[in-house]
């Protein structure tokens, strides 16, 4: 239902221009959940936001992107080529694609309550008004479990919890009826024990209504949970992508290797978590070859830091970039 | 809501007492009393001299040998209970009558300034945070600097120039001729508006120049914030988004100091009354205060004072009609 290739952004900065993406490729298909992970500034979320043309003014999208989305009237919709402030576009936000960002509270304007922000949607969205659209954002509430949603659509976002926040947030979102659901983090501002339940009502959800979801995070112990295939994201690029068991029981690239390790295990609770070791190059000074090569432990000497991987394809459908699995890279 | 409503209420009803006695106070500051003033221009030059018990006599007659507490009770009783601002003794008549109409016409200058600041600045400031970084936020920032730079004074001088060139000479004052001492008409009304805009253009100017740089501020902040975003990821078109999220926000400092616009508005009041010949209450008080009449100056500062504490009550409840947070005391 949605492909992505050669998508590439840059930023216009005071420091000169940054591209934080390249070249950046992915597919979600009907009914499935693409996880992406990845350390923070990895560029998942300005990818995401590409999605839906919310990048802000100084962004660039390199123009051999080609985002295509196939709406829910089956019409194929080329996201690049959408006018700023048309319809299509407005119809595409929200009423295609739906967004739940990291911050349920900031996600919300505090001056006006969960109901109108819901109905407002509902209105622009489904064409309801009156008593049928304060209807649906009740019914929206209590599929999402929140608890006496009559009142709670009457109250404004300070007076809810952050779980009951974020499930409120995932209400208005899907109050436009969105057919692929791109969440961003939804859960790392929420305690562990309320994470969980959120989680796990979006898997369901998702599954329930069978919309494609994009699911961002930076723990893959959560892609474990929720995806169907998984994107590995390094500086701006992909490096490993797969269905998620695939790719968790058998990590090609070196990067998620280390992503693996890194998740906090139970039987492990005494050993430290080992995060990926050295820092993240700053995107304004990306590494030449792999961008990896920098911290990674198996890098070629000589042919890593000068050549950039191709991708390369593994069996079921696995792709991965880097040079260890290159079969016809010549020997160093 | 309702508490919040009364906790205001009591806490404006406390200012407005604590700042009677202080009004009371200033009004028994200056040496000496009108008893004295009095027989002084009485008989000063007519060769009889005037003896401690005279001015007794006539102190006693004033009503202002009696303690300061019994005076107070009796000054703000008249007030509280009949809205009798006492005898202005100068004038051989009462204070209500001396500045009656001068309240009403500096409470209507002080309105047409605030309209006139509120309705520019708010949707000008909107559109320079919107349109960032473009030639009419350049403009508008020169005009800013411009604006808190030129003494208000100055800028009545140079307006009231032009105003009598391209309107002809009858731009001073708050009146025509014909009108200045008819009664209240619709044609009368009318005068006054026309007369009323230059002095509040005027009055309104720096504070134009500071709301227009605070809601330019305050929303290019709201522009950035992620409900925005998320408003417009749901589909919202950008026009009303703008106006329903973040201008609506953009407005709170603006209601929130309209208490300080006020007190600012009257400390220019007089010096731009001066210049554009208008007759208000700050000259008055002026007045009233050298020739040691304190029912009148008494009076004109407690007015302002109570228009200053009055607003700010009025700018809380605005306020939390406008922000929910500060209604339910989130
Ligand atoms: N408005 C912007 N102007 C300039 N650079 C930006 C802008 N937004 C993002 N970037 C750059 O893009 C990079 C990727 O940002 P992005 O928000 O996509 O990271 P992320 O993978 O979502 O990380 P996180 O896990 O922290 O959310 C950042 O490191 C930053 O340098
Ligand atoms: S290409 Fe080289 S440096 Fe990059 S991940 Fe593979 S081995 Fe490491
Ligand atoms: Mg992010």
């Amino acid at each position: 239902m949605l492909t992505v290739e050669n998508l590439t952004i840059s930023f216009r900065t005071d420091e000169g221009r940054i591209t934080p993406v390249q070249d950046v490729g992915f597919s979600v298909a009907e009914g499935r959940t693409l996880g992406i992970v990845g350390e923070s500034g990895s560029g998942k979320s300005v990818s995401t936001k590409a999605l839906m043309r919310l990048l802000p003014g100084n962004a660039e999208i390199g123009r051999e992107a080609r985002m295509r989305y196939t709406s829910k009237s089956g019409e194929d919709i080329a996201i690049e080529a959408l006018k700023p402030g048309s319809r299509a576009l407005r119809r595409l936000r929200g009423g295609e694609i739906g967004m739940i960002f990291q911050e349920p509270m900031a996600s919300f304007s505090p001056v006006y309550t969960i109901g109108n922000q819901i109905m407002e949607t509902v209105r622009l969205h489904r064409g309801l008004n009156g008593t049928a659209a304060r209807d649906l954002a009740v019914e929206m509430l209590t599929k999402v479990g929140i608890s006496n949603p009559g009142a709670r659509v009457d109250q404004y976002p300070h007076e809810l919890s952050g779980g009951m926040r974020q499930r409120a947030m995932i209400a208005l979102a899907l109050s436009a009826g969105p057919r692929l659901l791109i969440a961003d983090e939804p859960t790392t501002a929420l305690d562990v024990t309320i994470q969980a339940q959120v989680l796990d009502l979006m898997r369901d959800l998702q599954r329930d209504l069978g919309m494609g979801m994009i699911f961002i995070t930076h723990d893959l112990g959560v892609i474990a949970h929720v995806a169907d295939d998984v994107a590995v994201m390094y500086l701006g690029t992909i490096v490993e992508t797969g269905t998620a068991r695939e790719v968790l029981k058998s990590p090609a690239h070196p990067y998620t290797r280390g992503l693996i390790k890194a998740i906090p295990r139970l039987d492990r609770l005494d050993a430290r978590l080992e995060a990926v070791p050295g820092d993240i190059p700053s995107p304004s000074a990306r590494p030449t070859g792999c961008p990896f090569h920098t911290r990674c432990a198996e890098a070629i000497a000589g042919l890593c830091e000068r050549v950039t991987p191709p991708e390369v394809r593994l069996a079921q459908g696995r792709r991965v970039r880097c040079h260890l699995h290159d079969e016809t890279r010549a020997v160093a | 809501m309702a508490r919040f409503l009364i906790e205001r209420l009591f806490g404006m009803i406390v200012t407005l007492f604590l700042v009677s006695i202080m009004v009371f106070f200033i009004m028994e500051l200056p040496p000496g009393d009108y008893a004295e003033r009095y027989a002084f221009r009485k008989y000063s030059g007519t060769g009889i001299t005037m003896t401690e018990a005279d001015v007794q006599a006539i102190r006693a007659e004033l009503g202002l040998d009696a303690p300061a507490i019994t005076r107070y009770l009796d000054w703000m009783g008249g007030i509280v209970l009949n809205g009798d601002f006492g005898p202005a003794y100068a004038f051989d008549t009462s204070v209500n009558n001396i500045i009656g109409d001068k309240v009403w016409l500096t409470l209507g200058l002080l309105f047409a300034t605030l309209i006139v600041t509120y309705v520019i600045s708010i949707p000008v400031g909107i559109y320079a945070a919107v349109r960032r970084g473009g030639l009419a936020d350049y403009g508008l920032t020169i005009f800013s600097y411009l604006g808190l730079a030129l003494p208000n004074f100055l800028l009545a001088l140079v307006m009231l120039y032009f105003a009598n060139l391209w309107f002809g000479a009858s731009i001073g004052g708050l009146f025509s001729p014909q009108y200045a001492e008819a009664p209240w008409s619709a044609a009368k009304f009318w005068d006054l508006v026309k007369h009323l805009w230059l002095p509040a253009a005027v009055l309104a100017w720096s504070a134009m120049a500071y709301q227009i740089q605070t809601v330019r501020a305050t929303m290019s902040d709201e522009l950035g914030k992620l409900s925005v975003m998320a408003a417009r990821a749901r589909g919202v078109p950008e026009a009303r988004l703008l106006l329903k999220y973040p201008a609506r926000l953009a407005i709170n400092p603006v209601v929130s100091t309209i208490g300080f616009d006020v007190n600012r508005i009257f400390s220019e009041l007089p010096i731009v009354a001066v210049v554009l010949g208008l007759t208000e209450l700050g000259d008055l008080l002026l007045k009233s205060y050298l020739d040691l009449d304190m029912n009148v100056a008494g009076a004109i500062l407690l007015l302002l004072t109570v228009v200053i504490v009055v607003m700010n009550f009025v700018s809380d409840l605005l306020l939390a009609w406008l922000d929910p947070r500060i209604r339910l005391g989130g």
